[in-house]
């Protein structure tokens, strides 16, 4: 087939190269900046979805037992494969991977296992029997430029979520190894050290012009690149400049000071990311029993669960649900959302869906009966729901709690729709729960309400909305 | 799971998972999907018409190339056949004669899998073509339905279902017709233009069972391309 890459015209080349002799780039960042860098994480643990700017990749990490090569018996292994899928480029061919891909996947390789910021120790089983391999697999899925620091923050935001199964080894000869199911046992993390960050420059002119995260323009007029691998330590894990311009030994200095900058900046990003959809993730496992979800019975014939619809049309029954609930999906999921991640601000409504059921987290859709309510308030296991009610119900008691009263106010909002729904039996409710509150909510509330409601805090600005209306 | 006594999450039968479909998420492809049935997401991209044609291809109509990438791991045998599936089920929604001697690549990203995936697959391809503008003669909606032991038929199958279920079919329909001329009459709307265009079957299952899947896929087929319609026409530039 055709060669389809880009080809920049002279227009364009010479119009991206004056405007760098003035320090503007063409799409108005200063030539230090890094692109808007968003990071998302997929359903499975390990999975993790990057956009910086236009250039998207996605990562994926598995693992399996292996043998140990000969000479490292107790050490386990770590293997980076990256496709250059035919979506990003229409210069990607499929089939055997491009010069460029190969230099991606070294470049990536040698910034993470070479730099030992997994530790392959940990990996190991049975030593010269079994040892854990980990397998990276890094899908480009845009290329906007710049695909060894976006495809590198792929992925370490894969590796720091990623949960190997535990495996205990036993038998008789002390040589054989269970390795249990996730649903058993939880899955444990992988030892990571630090966070090595790739940070590629792209010279241009005689080498005394540089600009950091080129796009795809950019690099197609660029006289050559260097790509530093630096943690927020500061430790050079590698450097890879690979031909191009000749730049002076001061310059690559300069430059190898603004990476380790920038290394700390992306690398605080990573962490509150990774961080985020851990606490969530823990919290969706909580288990939830389905008797305080009540679940319509009447649907018709066909339907689909929406998102948000859910809470809005709890209420009605009629056969006409259907195109409600397909209005529910329209408004909120049918938008035109560029980015591949999920909006920030839905992110806490989503995940609070998921805590009391499928579809919907209100509990007071049918009016739970009383009796039921009653053997919940008595369950550990329903610890935070209770605490999100007593939560609610101790603001409104005024109960001074220091560090917890920001988190409750959001719920306040929640509640109030949820409150607006309740049945008669409610208010009785309300006393039984009143006078259970004072002994007990306090642990349950110390020691469950900090992940429950830490999940339902709404974003900050949303946050102090709420503090000022009611207080 | 019980089988008996419902699916997971509290789904009935006849009821889907939560569906959604982003429009050109990628900035560099002609035309792009991103297709999410519960939590199957697959992501479709579509470059061309590009010129000239493979070898073997019949240069007198457009082909259709097709690159399934799975989530990890090479392609093996499982993602030819998705990608021989795909590329028939797309050649017989797309207008070959349009352009000639083209070749139109549409490559799928399985960005995660939890059942149900080529029919998650042949939905975002057909959305993406859809965004990229390529001509269709109509657009191809597919849909999983699997038959319990007891005979009933559950439709949008998720992984844990599609393990444990005898048999299992993916389905691919036409859309719905609604005629845009309001003066057009009801005749060319008839049964022959909602027969099916793909069918694939795992496992035993009676000749009954088969046909109840088809009805029920029927249904649910109306239902996405709805769907699709709304989704198709919120984003159509004010210039058309």
């Amino acid at each position: 087939m055709m060669d389809q890459r880009w080809r920049p015209t002279v227009n364009e080349r010479e119009f991206i190269e004056h405007a760098l002799q003035s320090d503007l780039r063409v799409d108005g960042r200063r030539p230090f900046d890094f692109r808007k860098l968003k990071i998302a994480f997929g359903r499975e643990d390990g999975s993790a979805e990057v956009e910086l700017g236009e250039t998207r990749v996605m990562g994926y990490v598995t693992a399996q037992l292996v043998q140990p090569y000969k000479d490292r018996p107790n050490e386990g292994t770590l293997a980076i494969f990256t496709e250059f899928s035919p979506m990003a480029d229409p210069a990607f061919e499929p089939g055997r991977p491009g010069e460029a891909a190969i230099e991606l996947r070294r470049v990536i390789d040698r910034g993470l296992r070479e730099s030992r910021a997994v530790d392959m120790e940990s990996l190991c089983v049975v030593a010269g029997k079994h040892v854990w391999s980990v397998r990276v697999d890094l899908h480009i899925l845009d290329n906007g430029g710049n695909l060894i620091d976006a495809a590198n923050i792929t992925a370490l935001a894969a590796l720091c979520t990623f949960r190997r199964p535990e495996c205990t080894v036993g038998g008789d000869d002390g040589q054989q190894v269970t390795v249990h199911d996730p649903e058993v046992r939880d899955p444990l993390p992988l030892a990571i050290h630090h966070l090595p960050i790739a940070v590629t420059f792209a010279y241009f002119g005689d080498g005394n012009i540089m600009v950091l995260d080129p796009t795809y323009k950019e690099e197609a007029v660029m006289g050559g690149r260097m790509t530093a691998t630096i943690n927020s330590n500061g430790d050079v894990c590698s450097i890879q400049k690979a031909g191009g311009e000749g730049v002076m030994s001061s310059v690559i200095m300069q430059c190898l000071r603004i990476a380790s900058v920038k290394a700390a900046d992306i690398t605080s990003k990573i962490k509150t990311n990774v961080d985020e959809y851990t606490t969530a993730k823990a919290l969706q496992k909580v288990k939830r029993t389905p008797v305080l979800v009540a679940k319509k019975n009447d649907v018709p014939d066909v339907t689909m669960e929406s998102n948000d619809g859910a809470l809005e049309s709890q209420t009605s029954k009629t056969p006409n649900d259907a195109q409600d609930i397909s209005k529910g999906d329209d408004d909120h999921r049918i938008k035109r959302i560029s980015p591949l991640t999920r909006d920030r601000t839905v992110k806490p409504k989503q995940i609070s869906m998921f805590l009391g059921g499928p579809s919907n987290w209100d509990p007071y859709s049918k009016g739970v009966s009383l009796s039921s309510l009653k053997k919940s308030l008595s369950c550990r296991l329903k610890a935070c729901y209770i605490a999100l009610f007593r939560s609610w119900y101790s603001y409104k008691l005024n109960i001074s709690r220091t560090i917890k009263d920001p988190p409750a106010i959001p719920n306040v909002k929640r509640h109030e729709d949820a409150k607006s729904r309740l049945s008669e039996s409610n208010p009785e409710v309300e006393s039984t729960s009143n006078s259970g509150i004072a002994g007990e909510s306090d642990e349950a509330k110390e020691s469950v309400s900090p992940k429950s409601l830490k999940d339902a805090v709404k974003p900050k600005h949303k946050r102090k909305k709420k503090q000022h209306g009611k207080s | 799971m019980e089988k008996t006594e419902g699916r997971a999450e509290g789904r009935k039968a006849n009821q889907l998972r939560k569906y959604a479909c982003t429009r050109n998420p990628l900035g560099r492809a002609h035309g792009s999907a991103r297709w999410e049935q519960g939590d199957t997401v697959v992501v479709a991209a579509v470059y061309g018409p590009r010129p000239g044609t493979r070898k073997g291809e019949n240069p007198e109509k457009a082909s259709i190339e097709v690159v399934w990438k799975p989530m990890t791991g090479q392609s093996g045998r499982q993602e030819k056949e998705y990608e021989m599936t795909l590329k028939r089920t797309l050649q017989s929604i797309c207008l070959l004669t349009v352009h000639p001697n083209t070749t139109t690549s549409v490559v799928l990203q399985v960005m995660s899998d939890d059942g149900s995936l080529l029919p998650c697959a042949i939905n975002a391809s057909c959305a993406a073509l859809a965004f990229a503008g390529i001509p269709l003669k109509h657009l191809a909606v597919a849909i999983g339905c699997g038959v319990l032991e007891n005979g009933d038929v559950i439709l949008d199958t998720s992984k844990a279902e599609e393990k444990q279920l005898k048999s299992f079919a993916h389905l691919v329909f036409p859309n719905s017709s609604k005629s845009v001329d309001l003066k057009e009459s009801q005749q060319k709307d008839g049964q022959s233009e909602r027969g099916l265009i793909t069918s694939i079957t795992h496992g035993v299952m009676s000749e009954e069972d088969y046909f109840n899947c088809i009805e029920r896929g029927l249904a649910a087929s109306s239902r996405i391309s709805d769907f699709l319609r709304t989704t198709l026409q919120k984003h159509t530039p004010d210039y058309l």
